[in-house]
């Protein structure tokens, strides 16, 4: 029994486990995009947690804390949101494609700039070359309040 | 052990036991069983089967041991011959057994492998199945049902806050996006810019900052060329966030400079006479290329200073050409220059180069 007759189940292996992986992220992705939690389900949902936390794993190490790390992100954003002044009242993120090396998003977000209202679309590309996974903004659409086109020249340049 | 428990085969060509070589007329033959013992004390081991294998073969391959041993040894004639060859073919006996034995075992280990191979490819199958159906039904319900889905059972805590964290963290995605990130330390904040040109991220740099008592940076992966001393001298004190546009500026442009310069680089360098010379900094690019005019060929070489640290154009771009010949070229130098300042430099030498081959 020579090694090409392993070969053949081997690949096929390879293939399908490569195939689950992107369904599954597929999958968790659609989740993702398609849910969505207001603010209070969120706080009762981190008062639930607490208490469930404390209670079981009182004594032992910490184990993935939900809670604190929704807490601190969201203190990095209102950092984030304060300093740079852009606020982004809502984003939602739709996969269009995703195979092994490439993923395309469309992006649509609304906010306020420095109180300037404003929405935009793009699309994200992210390429995986051997190492590298380069990252590309294509198709970027920006609707902005009349006046204020010396900005938008200097954003779509970037 | 394979000795004793193998049947004895039929020696190739032997068709009696008379024509076993084993088998010798003993001139007497009716020595006492223990004879060959008393005499080859040392070689007794090695007779033992020998005397063995002669009585199954004196008995047509039956495998059974008479009760009388032939004293077959005591011929001195033909005893170190025969001696060996029995042995020689026991060996080889036990060697065959012992290679048919592993031959089997190896088989038996190849079917067992080809066996879990294909468990796993039917487990993965039906994983990949599931899977499949999952996300179908997913996309239907979506279609269904516009907007919103949410599972029929009541979510858990965990799944809830799962779902918070993923959204925030694609929130912060998107300020990466626009170039100026952050996040927040123990004893300040970490920024992060991350640079890109015409629409393709390129490298990011951070800088760590402290707060208390005065701001101050603590670590930075800003390199050296850039003049973050002297931007940080200038604004950080007053106005971070001038000081952070300023650096995205320089970092930026600089980034912008060098990708300009590497594509020149990965698309150009047959076209390229030698090869490009740059600084760290990338704000002074020299190389040399060939024009052609009235079938004629003459070099040119370009030598583009980018003045301001801010911006990824030349500010100058100048052309030499050999002494002499400056009068002819003249304008297609000032045509050259004009175009290196005003486009990306690989667009602006794929356009000449084109420009050039389309005249001839």
């Amino acid at each position: 029994m020579d090694s090409s007759v392993y070969q053949v189940y081997e690949d096929e292996i390879q293939l399908l486990e490569e195939e689950i992986k992107l369904l599954s992220e597929k999958y968790e992705d659609i989740q993702q995009e398609s849910t969505f939690f207001s603010d209070e389900e969120v706080l009762m949902a981190a008062k639930l947690f607490q208490r469930e936390f404390l209670g079981e794993h009182k004594g032992y190490g910490p184990p993935v804390d939900l809670k604190a790390e929704v807490e601190s992100l969201e203190r990095d954003l209102s950092f984030l949101v304060k300093f740079t002044g852009i606020q982004i009242i809502s984003h939602s993120k739709k996969t269009l494609e995703k195979t092994v090396n490439r993923t395309v998003q469309k992006h649509r977000l609304s906010g306020n700039c420095q109180s300037l209202p404003f929405s935009l679309e793009f699309q994200l590309l992210e390429v995986q070359n051997k190492e590298k996974v380069s990252t590309a903004v294509t198709d970027l659409s920006i609707t902005m309040e009349s006046g204020q086109y010396s900005e938008i020249s200097k954003f779509v340049s970037r | 052990m394979l000795l004793y428990e193998e049947a004895w085969p039929r020696m190739p060509g032997a068709e009696s036991p008379q024509d076993c070589p084993c088998v010798r007329p003993t001139p007497e033959p009716d020595l006492p069983p223990g004879f060959m013992e008393e005499e080859h004390n040392s070689e007794e081991k090695e007779n033992a089967p020998c005397e063995r294998s002669l009585t199954a073969a004196s008995r047509d391959g039956g495998g059974q041991m008479p009760a009388a041993p032939l004293a077959q040894g005591k011929v001195e004639r033909g005893k170190v011959y025969s001696r060996d060859g029995v042995l020689g073919y026991l060996e080889m006996l036990e060697a065959q057994a012992h290679e048919l034995g592993l031959k089997q075992e190896e088989k038996e280990q190849q079917e067992k492998k080809l066996d879990r191979l294909k468990a796993r490819v039917q487990e993965l199958r039906a994983r990949r199945d599931e899977l499949r159906a999952k996300v179908e039904l997913q996309e239907k319900k979506l279609l269904d049902k516009e907007g919103v889905v949410t599972d029929p059972a009541r979510p858990s805590a965990q799944t809830v806050l799962k779902w918070k964290v993923k959204s925030i963290k694609a929130m912060l995605q998107v300020f990466y996006l626009t170039g100026i990130s952050g996040k927040l330390t123990k004893q300040g904040v970490c920024f992060c810019i991350s640079t890109a040109y015409e629409g393709t991220y390129l490298d990011s740099y951070y800088v760590d900052l402290l707060i208390k008592p005065v701001v101050k940076i603590q670590r930075h992966s800003v390199p050296v060329f850039i003049p973050l001393e002297q931007i940080a001298k200038k604004y950080l004190q007053t106005d971070i966030r001038r000081f952070l546009s300023v650096l995205a500026d320089h970092l930026n442009a600089y980034v912008g400079r060098r990708h300009q310069a590497d594509q020149l680089e990965e698309h150009f360098s047959d076209r390229i006479d030698g090869t490009l010379q740059r600084n760290s900094l990338c704000n002074l690019l020299v190389f040399n290329y060939t024009v052609s005019t009235n079938s004629k060929t003459f070099p040119f070489n370009v030598k583009l200073l980018y003045g301001d640290l801010c911006c990824s154009l030349p500010t100058e771009a100048i052309i030499s050409c050999t002494p002499g010949t400056l009068p002819l070229l003249a304008e297609m130098a000032a045509a050259h220059s004009n175009t290196f300042r005003h486009m990306a430099l690989h667009k602006a030498f794929d356009l000449l180069i084109n420009a050039e081959e389309s005249q001839g």
